[in-house]
Protein backbone atom coordinates (compact mmCIF):
# COMPACT_ATOMS: atom_id res chain seq x y z
CA UNK A 1 0.00 0.00 0.00
CA UNK A 2 2.63 2.50 1.05
CA UNK A 3 4.78 2.13 -2.06
CA UNK A 4 2.04 3.68 -4.24
CA UNK A 5 1.87 7.48 -4.17
CA UNK A 6 -1.35 8.43 -2.34
CA UNK A 7 -4.07 10.17 -4.32
CA UNK A 8 -4.95 12.18 -1.23
CA UNK A 9 -2.54 13.00 1.59
CA UNK A 10 -3.70 14.71 4.75
CA UNK A 11 -0.82 15.82 6.94
CA UNK A 12 -1.16 17.23 10.43
CA UNK A 13 -4.32 19.20 9.66
CA UNK A 14 -5.71 21.34 12.47
CA UNK A 15 -8.96 23.27 12.62
CA UNK A 16 -10.26 25.08 15.63
CA UNK A 17 -13.51 26.97 16.18
CA UNK A 18 -12.88 29.39 19.02
CA UNK A 19 -12.14 27.17 22.01
CA UNK A 20 -13.13 23.93 20.30
CA UNK A 21 -10.41 22.02 18.51
CA UNK A 22 -12.39 20.05 15.95
CA UNK A 23 -9.48 18.56 14.04
CA UNK A 24 -6.27 18.28 16.01
CA UNK A 25 -3.42 17.18 13.78
CA UNK A 26 -5.07 14.56 11.60
CA UNK A 27 -2.77 12.62 9.29
CA UNK A 28 -3.66 9.86 6.83
CA UNK A 29 -3.31 8.83 3.20
CA UNK A 30 -5.82 7.55 0.70
CA UNK A 31 -4.43 5.14 -1.91
CA UNK A 32 -5.61 5.54 -5.51
CA UNK A 33 -8.35 3.11 -6.43
CA UNK A 34 -9.11 2.30 -2.80
CA UNK A 35 -12.30 2.48 -0.82
CA UNK A 36 -11.37 4.06 2.46
CA UNK A 37 -13.80 4.44 5.33
CA UNK A 38 -13.45 7.29 7.80
CA UNK A 39 -15.08 6.28 11.06
CA UNK A 40 -15.19 7.55 14.61
CA UNK A 41 -17.68 8.49 17.31
CA UNK A 42 -19.90 11.54 16.89
CA UNK A 43 -17.88 14.73 17.29
CA UNK A 44 -14.63 13.05 16.29
CA UNK A 45 -14.08 15.66 13.56
CA UNK A 46 -14.86 13.58 10.47
CA UNK A 47 -17.16 16.06 8.77
CA UNK A 48 -14.93 18.99 9.72
CA UNK A 49 -12.07 17.17 8.07
CA UNK A 50 -14.22 16.61 4.97
CA UNK A 51 -14.95 20.31 4.88
CA UNK A 52 -11.24 21.09 5.11
CA UNK A 53 -10.30 18.68 2.35
CA UNK A 54 -13.07 19.93 0.03
CA UNK A 55 -12.13 23.57 0.62
CA UNK A 56 -15.24 24.68 2.49
CA UNK A 57 -13.13 25.32 5.59
CA UNK A 58 -9.60 26.58 5.57
CA UNK A 59 -7.33 24.52 7.83
CA UNK A 60 -5.44 26.47 10.51
CA UNK A 61 -2.34 24.45 9.72
CA UNK A 62 -1.21 21.32 7.94
CA UNK A 63 -0.99 20.19 4.34
CA UNK A 64 -3.54 18.56 2.09
CA UNK A 65 -2.32 17.18 -1.22
CA UNK A 66 -4.50 15.78 -3.99
CA UNK A 67 -2.90 14.17 -7.05
CA UNK A 68 0.36 15.87 -6.18
CA UNK A 69 -1.15 19.36 -5.86
CA UNK A 70 -1.51 21.27 -2.60
CA UNK A 71 -5.21 21.92 -2.18
CA UNK A 72 -5.26 23.37 1.32
CA UNK A 73 -6.13 27.04 0.83
CA UNK A 74 -7.80 26.30 -2.49
CA UNK A 75 -11.48 27.00 -3.12
CA UNK A 76 -14.24 24.35 -3.30
CA UNK A 77 -14.88 24.83 -7.01
CA UNK A 78 -11.19 24.49 -7.91
CA UNK A 79 -10.86 21.34 -5.83
CA UNK A 80 -13.96 19.91 -7.51
CA UNK A 81 -12.54 20.84 -10.92
CA UNK A 82 -9.39 18.89 -10.05
CA UNK A 83 -11.55 15.81 -9.73
CA UNK A 84 -12.23 15.59 -6.00
CA UNK A 85 -15.96 15.88 -5.37
CA UNK A 86 -17.98 15.40 -2.24
CA UNK A 87 -21.51 14.87 -1.06
CA UNK A 88 -23.01 16.38 2.05
CA UNK A 89 -24.25 14.77 5.22
CA UNK A 90 -27.27 17.07 5.14
CA UNK A 91 -28.09 16.79 1.48
CA UNK A 92 -27.87 19.82 -0.73
CA UNK A 93 -30.37 18.89 -3.40
CA UNK A 94 -31.27 21.92 -5.51
CA UNK A 95 -34.90 21.57 -4.51
CA UNK A 96 -36.46 24.04 -6.94
CA UNK A 97 -34.77 22.48 -9.95
CA UNK A 98 -35.72 19.25 -11.65
CA UNK A 99 -33.97 16.02 -10.67
CA UNK A 100 -32.51 15.80 -14.18
CA UNK A 101 -31.24 19.39 -14.04
CA UNK A 102 -29.60 18.62 -10.71
CA UNK A 103 -27.57 15.85 -12.30
CA UNK A 104 -26.90 17.59 -15.61
CA UNK A 105 -25.56 20.62 -13.75
CA UNK A 106 -22.58 18.50 -12.72
CA UNK A 107 -21.79 17.42 -16.27
CA UNK A 108 -18.25 18.34 -17.29
CA UNK A 109 -17.05 20.14 -20.41
CA UNK A 110 -20.30 21.87 -21.28
CA UNK A 111 -19.23 24.88 -23.38
CA UNK A 112 -22.65 26.42 -22.80
CA UNK A 113 -21.67 27.28 -19.25
CA UNK A 114 -19.93 30.26 -20.83
CA UNK A 115 -22.52 32.85 -21.81
CA UNK A 116 -20.84 33.91 -25.05
CA UNK A 117 -20.53 30.33 -26.26
CA UNK A 118 -24.28 29.87 -25.84
CA UNK A 119 -24.62 32.22 -28.80
CA UNK A 120 -21.36 31.57 -30.67
CA UNK A 121 -21.46 27.77 -30.82
CA UNK A 122 -25.07 26.82 -30.23
CA UNK A 123 -24.69 23.48 -32.00
CA UNK A 124 -21.78 22.39 -29.84
CA UNK A 125 -23.75 23.36 -26.74
CA UNK A 126 -26.79 21.40 -27.92
CA UNK A 127 -24.73 18.35 -28.83
CA UNK A 128 -23.02 18.29 -25.44
CA UNK A 129 -26.35 18.84 -23.72
CA UNK A 130 -27.70 15.80 -25.53
CA UNK A 131 -24.73 13.67 -24.44
CA UNK A 132 -25.02 14.86 -20.86
CA UNK A 133 -28.73 14.09 -20.79
CA UNK A 134 -28.00 10.51 -21.86
CA UNK A 135 -25.35 10.04 -19.16
CA UNK A 136 -27.54 11.71 -16.54
CA UNK A 137 -30.51 9.48 -17.36
CA UNK A 138 -28.28 6.43 -17.09
CA UNK A 139 -27.12 7.49 -13.65
CA UNK A 140 -30.68 8.25 -12.60
CA UNK A 141 -31.79 4.85 -13.82
CA UNK A 142 -29.10 3.31 -11.67
CA UNK A 143 -30.26 5.08 -8.50
CA UNK A 144 -33.88 4.32 -9.45
CA UNK A 145 -34.77 7.99 -9.84
CA UNK A 146 -35.31 7.96 -13.62
CA UNK A 147 -39.06 7.99 -13.04
CA UNK A 148 -38.63 11.26 -11.17
CA UNK A 149 -36.34 12.93 -13.72
CA UNK A 150 -38.74 15.78 -14.47
CA UNK A 151 -39.95 16.17 -10.87
CA UNK A 152 -38.59 18.87 -8.62
CA UNK A 153 -35.79 17.60 -6.43
CA UNK A 154 -37.70 19.06 -3.48
CA UNK A 155 -40.34 16.39 -3.92
CA UNK A 156 -37.84 13.60 -3.18
CA UNK A 157 -37.54 11.89 0.19
CA UNK A 158 -34.43 12.23 2.33
CA UNK A 159 -33.05 8.90 1.16
CA UNK A 160 -33.74 9.72 -2.48
CA UNK A 161 -31.90 13.00 -2.07
CA UNK A 162 -28.85 11.07 -0.85
CA UNK A 163 -29.02 8.98 -4.01
CA UNK A 164 -29.47 12.08 -6.14
CA UNK A 165 -26.35 13.61 -4.62
CA UNK A 166 -24.46 10.41 -5.27
CA UNK A 167 -25.53 10.41 -8.92
CA UNK A 168 -24.68 14.10 -9.20
CA UNK A 169 -21.19 13.56 -7.79
CA UNK A 170 -20.55 10.75 -10.28
CA UNK A 171 -21.88 12.90 -13.12
CA UNK A 172 -18.87 15.17 -12.78
CA UNK A 173 -16.66 12.15 -13.70
CA UNK A 174 -14.37 12.64 -10.72
CA UNK A 175 -11.06 10.98 -9.82
CA UNK A 176 -12.15 10.63 -6.22
CA UNK A 177 -15.46 10.91 -4.40
CA UNK A 178 -15.92 11.75 -0.75
CA UNK A 179 -19.26 10.49 0.54
CA UNK A 180 -20.54 11.84 3.85
CA UNK A 181 -22.83 9.13 5.24
CA UNK A 182 -24.10 7.99 1.82
CA UNK A 183 -26.47 5.34 3.13
CA UNK A 184 -28.05 7.22 6.05
CA UNK A 185 -31.80 7.22 5.46
CA UNK A 186 -31.58 5.12 2.31
CA UNK A 187 -33.57 1.90 2.36
CA UNK A 188 -31.34 -1.17 2.89
CA UNK A 189 -31.90 -2.70 -0.54
CA UNK A 190 -30.99 0.51 -2.34
CA UNK A 191 -28.09 1.14 0.04
CA UNK A 192 -26.69 -2.28 -0.82
CA UNK A 193 -27.04 -1.48 -4.52
CA UNK A 194 -25.32 1.84 -4.05
CA UNK A 195 -22.39 0.12 -2.38
CA UNK A 196 -22.28 -2.52 -5.12
CA UNK A 197 -22.04 0.32 -7.59
CA UNK A 198 -19.19 1.87 -5.62
CA UNK A 199 -17.35 -1.46 -5.78
CA UNK A 200 -18.10 -1.80 -9.47
CA UNK A 201 -16.86 1.70 -10.27
CA UNK A 202 -13.69 1.13 -8.33
CA UNK A 203 -13.10 -2.13 -10.19
CA UNK A 204 -13.92 -0.83 -13.68
CA UNK A 205 -12.64 2.74 -13.60
CA UNK A 206 -10.25 2.79 -10.68
CA UNK A 207 -12.24 5.54 -9.01
CA UNK A 208 -11.23 6.27 -5.42
CA UNK A 209 -13.75 6.59 -2.59
CA UNK A 210 -13.48 8.04 0.88
CA UNK A 211 -16.62 7.62 2.92
CA UNK A 212 -17.82 8.57 6.33
CA UNK A 213 -20.02 5.74 7.53
CA UNK A 214 -21.56 4.73 10.83
CA UNK A 215 -22.85 1.33 9.83
CA UNK A 216 -20.02 -1.03 10.80
CA UNK A 217 -21.34 -3.86 8.69
CA UNK A 218 -20.98 -1.67 5.62
CA UNK A 219 -17.57 -0.40 6.69
CA UNK A 220 -16.24 -3.89 7.21
CA UNK A 221 -17.65 -5.35 4.01
CA UNK A 222 -16.94 -2.56 1.54
CA UNK A 223 -13.78 -0.77 2.56
CA UNK A 224 -10.27 -2.00 2.07
CA UNK A 225 -8.91 0.50 4.52
CA UNK A 226 -10.32 2.12 7.62
CA UNK A 227 -9.21 5.37 9.23
CA UNK A 228 -10.46 5.88 12.77
CA UNK A 229 -10.74 9.37 14.23
CA UNK A 230 -11.36 10.37 17.80
CA UNK A 231 -11.21 13.83 19.34
CA UNK A 232 -9.80 15.34 16.15
CA UNK A 233 -6.98 12.83 15.74
CA UNK A 234 -6.44 9.73 13.69
CA UNK A 235 -6.04 7.02 16.32
CA UNK A 236 -5.89 3.96 14.11
CA UNK A 237 -5.52 3.09 10.47
CA UNK A 238 -5.42 -0.20 8.59
CA UNK A 239 -7.46 -2.97 7.09
CA UNK A 240 -10.91 -3.51 8.60
CA UNK A 241 -9.72 -6.65 10.36
CA UNK A 242 -6.78 -4.96 12.02
CA UNK A 243 -8.78 -1.92 13.06
CA UNK A 244 -11.65 -3.81 14.66
CA UNK A 245 -9.23 -5.57 16.97
CA UNK A 246 -7.37 -2.40 17.93
CA UNK A 247 -7.99 -1.71 21.65
CA UNK A 248 -7.68 2.06 21.05
CA UNK A 249 -10.65 1.88 18.70
CA UNK A 250 -12.75 -0.02 21.20
CA UNK A 251 -11.82 2.57 23.82
CA UNK A 252 -12.74 5.47 21.55
CA UNK A 253 -16.20 4.07 20.95
CA UNK A 254 -16.92 2.84 24.45
CA UNK A 255 -14.83 5.11 26.61
CA UNK A 256 -12.03 3.65 28.70
CA UNK A 257 -14.56 2.32 31.17
CA UNK A 258 -16.70 0.40 28.80
CA UNK A 259 -19.31 -0.45 31.40
CA UNK A 260 -20.22 3.15 32.27
CA UNK A 261 -20.79 4.73 28.87
CA UNK A 262 -22.09 2.38 26.27
CA UNK A 263 -24.80 4.58 24.71
CA UNK A 264 -23.18 4.31 21.33
CA UNK A 265 -23.63 0.57 21.41
CA UNK A 266 -25.00 0.40 17.88
CA UNK A 267 -21.79 1.75 16.42
CA UNK A 268 -19.41 -0.62 18.20
CA UNK A 269 -17.28 -2.69 15.92
CA UNK A 270 -17.98 -6.29 16.69
CA UNK B 1 -62.92 59.97 -18.48
CA UNK B 2 -62.29 60.99 -22.08
CA UNK B 3 -58.64 60.07 -21.58
CA UNK B 4 -59.70 56.51 -21.02
CA UNK B 5 -60.33 56.04 -24.73
CA UNK B 6 -57.46 58.20 -25.82
CA UNK B 7 -54.94 56.28 -27.95
CA UNK B 8 -52.17 58.80 -27.30
CA UNK B 9 -52.52 58.30 -23.58
CA UNK B 10 -52.27 54.51 -23.80
CA UNK B 11 -49.36 54.85 -26.21
CA UNK B 12 -47.58 56.72 -23.48
CA UNK B 13 -48.45 53.99 -20.96
CA UNK B 14 -47.08 51.43 -23.41
CA UNK B 15 -43.79 53.31 -23.71
CA UNK B 16 -43.38 53.36 -19.95
CA UNK B 17 -44.22 49.66 -19.74
CA UNK B 18 -41.62 48.95 -22.43
CA UNK B 19 -38.91 50.88 -20.61
CA UNK B 20 -39.83 49.12 -17.38
CA UNK B 21 -39.73 45.77 -19.17
CA UNK B 22 -36.09 46.26 -20.15
CA UNK B 23 -35.27 47.68 -16.73
CA UNK B 24 -36.95 44.86 -14.79
CA UNK B 25 -35.50 42.23 -17.13
CA UNK B 26 -32.08 43.12 -15.72
CA UNK B 27 -33.41 42.65 -12.19
CA UNK B 28 -35.09 39.37 -13.17
CA UNK B 29 -31.72 37.94 -14.22
CA UNK B 30 -29.99 39.24 -11.09
CA UNK B 31 -32.67 38.62 -8.50
CA UNK B 32 -35.14 36.21 -10.09
CA UNK B 33 -32.69 33.81 -11.68
CA UNK B 34 -29.50 34.19 -9.66
CA UNK B 35 -30.93 35.31 -6.31
CA UNK B 36 -28.90 38.51 -6.02
CA UNK B 37 -30.61 41.11 -3.86
CA UNK B 38 -29.89 44.20 -5.92
CA UNK B 39 -31.73 47.05 -4.23
CA UNK B 40 -29.94 49.72 -6.25
CA UNK B 41 -30.93 48.83 -9.79
CA UNK B 42 -31.98 52.42 -10.55
CA UNK B 43 -28.32 53.43 -10.24
CA UNK B 44 -27.43 51.57 -13.46
CA UNK B 45 -30.23 53.42 -15.23
CA UNK B 46 -28.95 56.73 -13.82
CA UNK B 47 -25.32 56.08 -14.70
CA UNK B 48 -26.16 55.25 -18.30
CA UNK B 49 -28.57 58.16 -18.81
CA UNK B 50 -26.21 60.70 -17.27
CA UNK B 51 -23.10 59.35 -19.00
CA UNK B 52 -24.82 59.55 -22.36
CA UNK B 53 -26.20 63.07 -21.77
CA UNK B 54 -22.91 64.41 -20.43
CA UNK B 55 -20.88 62.96 -23.30
CA UNK B 56 -23.26 64.36 -25.89
CA UNK B 57 -23.63 67.82 -24.36
CA UNK B 58 -20.18 68.44 -22.89
CA UNK B 59 -17.91 66.34 -25.11
CA UNK B 60 -20.13 66.69 -28.21
CA UNK B 61 -19.79 63.00 -28.85
CA UNK B 62 -22.15 61.38 -31.38
CA UNK B 63 -25.21 59.92 -29.66
CA UNK B 64 -24.59 56.28 -30.66
CA UNK B 65 -21.04 56.31 -29.45
CA UNK B 66 -22.05 58.03 -26.21
CA UNK B 67 -24.81 55.45 -25.71
CA UNK B 68 -22.44 52.51 -26.08
CA UNK B 69 -19.99 54.10 -23.66
CA UNK B 70 -22.88 54.74 -21.27
CA UNK B 71 -23.86 51.05 -21.28
CA UNK B 72 -20.20 50.17 -20.75
CA UNK B 73 -19.98 52.58 -17.82
CA UNK B 74 -23.01 51.05 -16.10
CA UNK B 75 -21.62 47.55 -16.58
CA UNK B 76 -18.26 48.66 -15.22
CA UNK B 77 -19.97 49.98 -12.11
CA UNK B 78 -21.78 46.67 -11.81
CA UNK B 79 -18.41 44.96 -11.84
CA UNK B 80 -16.94 47.38 -9.29
CA UNK B 81 -19.84 46.97 -6.89
CA UNK B 82 -19.86 43.19 -7.31
CA UNK B 83 -16.15 42.55 -6.79
CA UNK B 84 -16.03 43.38 -3.08
CA UNK B 85 -19.56 42.31 -2.14
CA UNK B 86 -20.40 39.11 -4.02
CA UNK B 87 -18.02 37.04 -1.92
CA UNK B 88 -20.00 38.06 1.14
CA UNK B 89 -23.39 36.86 2.28
CA UNK B 90 -26.39 37.91 0.17
CA UNK B 91 -27.59 40.59 2.57
CA UNK B 92 -24.36 42.56 2.23
CA UNK B 93 -24.99 42.99 -1.47
CA UNK B 94 -28.44 44.34 -0.63
CA UNK B 95 -27.03 46.93 1.77
CA UNK B 96 -24.21 47.92 -0.56
CA UNK B 97 -26.44 48.34 -3.59
CA UNK B 98 -28.88 50.58 -1.71
CA UNK B 99 -25.98 52.74 -0.56
CA UNK B 100 -24.43 52.74 -4.03
CA UNK B 101 -27.64 53.87 -5.71
CA UNK B 102 -28.12 56.65 -3.18
CA UNK B 103 -24.53 57.79 -3.65
CA UNK B 104 -25.07 57.95 -7.41
CA UNK B 105 -28.28 59.94 -6.94
CA UNK B 106 -26.70 62.36 -4.47
CA UNK B 107 -23.74 62.96 -6.75
CA UNK B 108 -26.18 63.72 -9.56
CA UNK B 109 -28.01 66.08 -7.23
CA UNK B 110 -25.00 67.94 -5.89
CA UNK B 111 -22.32 67.93 -8.57
CA UNK B 112 -24.20 70.56 -10.55
CA UNK B 113 -21.24 71.39 -12.77
CA UNK B 114 -21.13 67.79 -13.98
CA UNK B 115 -24.78 66.76 -13.97
CA UNK B 116 -26.93 69.86 -13.94
CA UNK B 117 -27.81 69.24 -10.29
CA UNK B 118 -31.40 69.36 -9.06
CA UNK B 119 -32.57 71.06 -12.24
CA UNK B 120 -31.59 68.01 -14.19
CA UNK B 121 -29.92 67.66 -17.56
CA UNK B 122 -31.60 70.79 -18.87
CA UNK B 123 -28.92 72.70 -16.94
CA UNK B 124 -26.06 70.55 -18.23
CA UNK B 125 -24.56 73.29 -20.37
CA UNK B 126 -24.27 75.67 -17.41
CA UNK B 127 -25.28 79.33 -17.28
CA UNK B 128 -28.77 80.03 -18.56
CA UNK B 129 -28.36 77.86 -21.62
CA UNK B 130 -30.79 75.04 -22.14
CA UNK B 131 -28.94 71.80 -22.82
CA UNK B 132 -30.34 69.29 -25.25
CA UNK B 133 -28.80 65.88 -25.87
CA UNK B 134 -31.60 64.42 -27.90
CA UNK B 135 -31.39 65.87 -31.40
CA UNK B 136 -29.73 62.82 -33.00
CA UNK B 137 -32.35 60.55 -31.51
CA UNK B 138 -35.16 62.74 -32.73
CA UNK B 139 -33.79 62.88 -36.25
CA UNK B 140 -33.42 59.08 -36.17
CA UNK B 141 -37.01 58.79 -35.05
CA UNK B 142 -38.03 61.29 -37.71
CA UNK B 143 -36.35 59.16 -40.36
CA UNK B 144 -38.44 56.11 -39.54
CA UNK B 145 -41.60 58.13 -39.02
CA UNK B 146 -42.57 57.91 -42.70
CA UNK B 147 -42.49 54.12 -43.01
CA UNK B 148 -44.40 53.87 -39.73
CA UNK B 149 -47.02 56.31 -41.02
CA UNK B 150 -47.39 54.18 -44.15
CA UNK B 151 -47.82 51.02 -42.11
CA UNK B 152 -50.26 52.59 -39.68
CA UNK B 153 -52.41 55.07 -41.56
CA UNK B 154 -54.35 57.56 -39.52
CA UNK B 155 -53.56 59.67 -36.53
CA UNK B 156 -51.61 56.95 -34.69
CA UNK B 157 -48.98 56.51 -37.40
CA UNK B 158 -48.13 60.20 -37.25
CA UNK B 159 -47.69 60.28 -33.49
CA UNK B 160 -43.95 60.26 -32.69
CA UNK B 161 -44.79 58.55 -29.41
CA UNK B 162 -46.25 55.65 -31.34
CA UNK B 163 -42.97 55.28 -33.25
CA UNK B 164 -41.15 55.31 -29.92
CA UNK B 165 -43.53 52.63 -28.66
CA UNK B 166 -42.66 50.41 -31.62
CA UNK B 167 -38.90 50.95 -31.23
CA UNK B 168 -38.90 50.25 -27.50
CA UNK B 169 -41.01 47.12 -27.76
CA UNK B 170 -38.97 45.84 -30.71
CA UNK B 171 -35.81 46.21 -28.63
CA UNK B 172 -37.54 44.78 -25.55
CA UNK B 173 -38.74 41.70 -27.42
CA UNK B 174 -35.28 41.03 -28.86
CA UNK B 175 -33.73 41.38 -25.41
CA UNK B 176 -36.40 39.16 -23.88
CA UNK B 177 -35.76 36.46 -26.49
CA UNK B 178 -32.00 36.63 -25.97
CA UNK B 179 -32.42 36.53 -22.18
CA UNK B 180 -34.86 33.65 -22.40
CA UNK B 181 -32.33 31.67 -24.40
CA UNK B 182 -29.53 32.51 -21.95
CA UNK B 183 -31.55 31.51 -18.89
CA UNK B 184 -32.54 28.17 -20.43
CA UNK B 185 -28.95 27.43 -21.45
CA UNK B 186 -26.39 25.59 -19.30
CA UNK B 187 -25.22 29.06 -18.21
CA UNK B 188 -28.67 29.79 -16.83
CA UNK B 189 -28.73 26.41 -15.13
CA UNK B 190 -25.60 27.35 -13.20
CA UNK B 191 -27.18 30.69 -12.22
CA UNK B 192 -30.26 28.90 -10.88
CA UNK B 193 -28.14 26.43 -8.95
CA UNK B 194 -26.40 29.37 -7.28
CA UNK B 195 -29.76 30.87 -6.32
CA UNK B 196 -30.64 27.53 -4.74
CA UNK B 197 -27.43 26.71 -2.93
CA UNK B 198 -24.10 28.28 -3.65
CA UNK B 199 -22.21 25.58 -1.76
CA UNK B 200 -23.77 22.81 -3.80
CA UNK B 201 -22.78 24.63 -7.00
CA UNK B 202 -19.23 25.12 -5.72
CA UNK B 203 -18.99 21.46 -4.70
CA UNK B 204 -19.70 20.61 -8.34
CA UNK B 205 -16.92 22.84 -9.61
CA UNK B 206 -18.92 25.97 -10.43
CA UNK B 207 -17.22 29.27 -9.65
CA UNK B 208 -20.21 30.89 -7.96
CA UNK B 209 -18.49 34.24 -7.55
CA UNK B 210 -17.73 34.56 -11.24
CA UNK B 211 -21.28 33.64 -12.23
CA UNK B 212 -22.81 36.08 -9.76
CA UNK B 213 -20.57 38.79 -11.16
CA UNK B 214 -21.68 37.95 -14.70
CA UNK B 215 -25.34 38.11 -13.71
CA UNK B 216 -24.85 41.44 -11.97
CA UNK B 217 -23.01 42.95 -14.94
CA UNK B 218 -25.49 41.64 -17.54
CA UNK B 219 -28.36 43.00 -15.43
CA UNK B 220 -26.57 46.33 -15.14
CA UNK B 221 -26.28 46.47 -18.92
CA UNK B 222 -30.03 45.93 -19.28
CA UNK B 223 -30.72 48.60 -16.66
CA UNK B 224 -28.48 50.89 -18.70
CA UNK B 225 -30.39 50.28 -21.94
CA UNK B 226 -33.61 51.13 -20.09
CA UNK B 227 -31.94 54.31 -18.80
CA UNK B 228 -31.03 55.36 -22.33
CA UNK B 229 -34.58 54.89 -23.59
CA UNK B 230 -35.84 56.79 -20.60
CA UNK B 231 -33.55 59.67 -21.55
CA UNK B 232 -34.49 59.51 -25.25
CA UNK B 233 -38.18 59.56 -24.45
CA UNK B 234 -38.21 62.43 -22.00
CA UNK B 235 -35.61 64.79 -23.51
CA UNK B 236 -34.51 65.76 -20.05
CA UNK B 237 -34.33 64.08 -16.66
CA UNK B 238 -33.26 64.82 -13.11
CA UNK B 239 -32.05 62.91 -10.03
CA UNK B 240 -35.45 62.09 -8.46
CA UNK B 241 -36.21 59.93 -11.51
CA UNK B 242 -33.72 57.42 -10.10
CA UNK B 243 -34.94 57.36 -6.50
CA UNK B 244 -35.17 54.00 -4.66
CA UNK B 245 -38.86 53.88 -5.62
CA UNK B 246 -37.80 53.19 -9.22
CA UNK B 247 -35.92 50.07 -8.12
CA UNK B 248 -38.89 49.11 -5.97
CA UNK B 249 -41.17 49.29 -9.03
CA UNK B 250 -38.90 46.83 -10.84
CA UNK B 251 -39.24 44.44 -7.89
CA UNK B 252 -43.02 44.87 -8.01
CA UNK B 253 -43.01 43.99 -11.72
CA UNK B 254 -40.86 40.91 -11.19
CA UNK B 255 -43.01 39.73 -8.30
CA UNK B 256 -46.34 40.37 -10.07
CA UNK B 257 -45.16 38.54 -13.18
CA UNK B 258 -43.33 35.70 -11.48
CA UNK B 259 -39.84 35.45 -10.02
CA UNK B 260 -37.33 33.75 -12.30
CA UNK B 261 -39.51 33.75 -15.42
CA UNK B 262 -38.32 35.88 -18.31
CA UNK B 263 -41.69 36.29 -20.06
CA UNK B 264 -43.25 37.29 -16.76
CA UNK B 265 -41.41 40.60 -17.02
CA UNK B 266 -43.38 42.18 -19.92
CA UNK B 267 -46.63 40.92 -18.40
CA UNK B 268 -45.75 42.37 -15.02
CA UNK B 269 -44.69 45.63 -16.66
CA UNK B 270 -47.91 46.05 -18.63
CA UNK B 271 -50.05 45.30 -15.57
CA UNK B 272 -47.97 47.66 -13.50
CA UNK B 273 -48.22 50.35 -16.18
CA UNK B 274 -52.00 50.01 -16.37
CA UNK B 275 -52.43 50.19 -12.59
CA UNK B 276 -50.10 53.13 -12.40
CA UNK B 277 -51.86 55.07 -15.13
CA UNK B 278 -55.27 53.66 -14.31
CA UNK B 279 -55.62 55.33 -10.93
CA UNK B 280 -55.92 58.54 -12.93
CA UNK B 281 -59.45 57.46 -13.75
CA UNK B 282 -60.47 57.09 -10.13
CA UNK B 283 -62.63 60.18 -10.36
CA UNK B 284 -65.56 58.63 -8.49
CA UNK B 285 -66.18 58.60 -4.73
CA UNK B 286 -64.45 58.01 -2.41
CA UNK B 287 -61.44 59.02 -4.51
CA UNK B 288 -63.10 62.18 -5.79
CA UNK B 289 -63.15 63.49 -2.24
CA UNK B 290 -59.39 63.79 -2.45
CA UNK B 291 -57.62 66.68 -4.10
CA UNK B 292 -56.28 65.59 -7.49
CA UNK B 293 -52.68 65.91 -6.33
CA UNK B 294 -53.39 63.56 -3.44
CA UNK B 295 -55.21 61.16 -5.71
CA UNK B 296 -51.94 60.46 -7.51
CA UNK B 297 -50.75 58.70 -4.39
CA UNK B 298 -53.72 56.35 -4.42
CA UNK B 299 -51.87 54.30 -7.04
CA UNK B 300 -49.14 53.49 -4.54
CA UNK B 301 -51.80 52.26 -2.15
CA UNK B 302 -53.38 50.20 -4.91
CA UNK B 303 -50.02 48.67 -5.84
CA UNK B 304 -49.37 47.92 -2.20
CA UNK B 305 -52.75 46.22 -1.85
CA UNK B 306 -52.18 44.18 -5.00
CA UNK B 307 -48.82 43.04 -3.69
CA UNK B 308 -50.37 42.00 -0.38
CA UNK B 309 -53.13 40.15 -2.20
CA UNK B 310 -50.65 38.44 -4.49
CA UNK B 311 -48.47 37.34 -1.59
CA UNK B 312 -51.53 35.89 0.13
CA UNK B 313 -53.15 34.12 -2.81
CA UNK B 314 -50.56 33.70 -5.55
CA UNK B 315 -47.10 34.25 -4.09
CA UNK B 316 -45.41 32.82 -7.18
CA UNK B 317 -46.76 35.66 -9.35
CA UNK B 318 -48.87 35.25 -12.46
CA UNK B 319 -46.48 33.09 -14.48
CA UNK B 320 -44.38 31.63 -11.69
CA UNK B 321 -44.49 28.05 -10.49
CA UNK B 322 -45.24 27.48 -6.85
CA UNK B 323 -42.62 24.72 -6.69
CA UNK B 324 -39.92 27.16 -7.73
CA UNK B 325 -40.77 29.76 -5.14
CA UNK B 326 -37.60 30.61 -3.28
CA UNK B 327 -38.42 33.80 -1.44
Amino acid sequence: MSDVAPILAVEDVRKRFGGLVAVNGATFNVAPGSITALIGPNGAGKTTLFNNVSGFYRADSGRITFLGHRIDGSTPHRIAQRGLVRTFQLTKALTHMSVLDNVMLAGPDQPGEHLWRVYVQPRGVRRREHELRTIAMELLRFVKLDGHAEAYAGSLSGGQRKLLEFARALMSSPEMVMLDEPTAGVNPTLAAQLLDYVLELRRDTGMTFLLIEHDMEIVMSVSDRVVVMSEGRVIAEGTPDVVRRDPKVVDAYLGTHADTSAEEGGDVPE
Amino acid sequence: MSQFLNAAFWTFVGIEAGIYTIFALGLQIQFGVTGLLNFGHAAFMAIAAYTMAILVVKVEMPLWQASLLAIGAAMLFGLLIGLPTLRLRADYLAITTIAFAEIVRYIALNESALTGGPQGTIALAGGNQIAFYNSSWQSFQGAIQDPVARLFPGELGHDPNFTMLLIIWAVALVLLAVAHHAVRSPWGRVLRSIREDEDAAAALGKNAFSYKLQALVVGAGLGAIAGLFYAFQFSFFSPPDFAPLTTFFAFVIVIIGGVGRIWAVPIGSVIFGIIFAGTRFFTFPPFSWLASADRAYVRLIVIGLILIGLMAFRPQGLLGKKEELTI
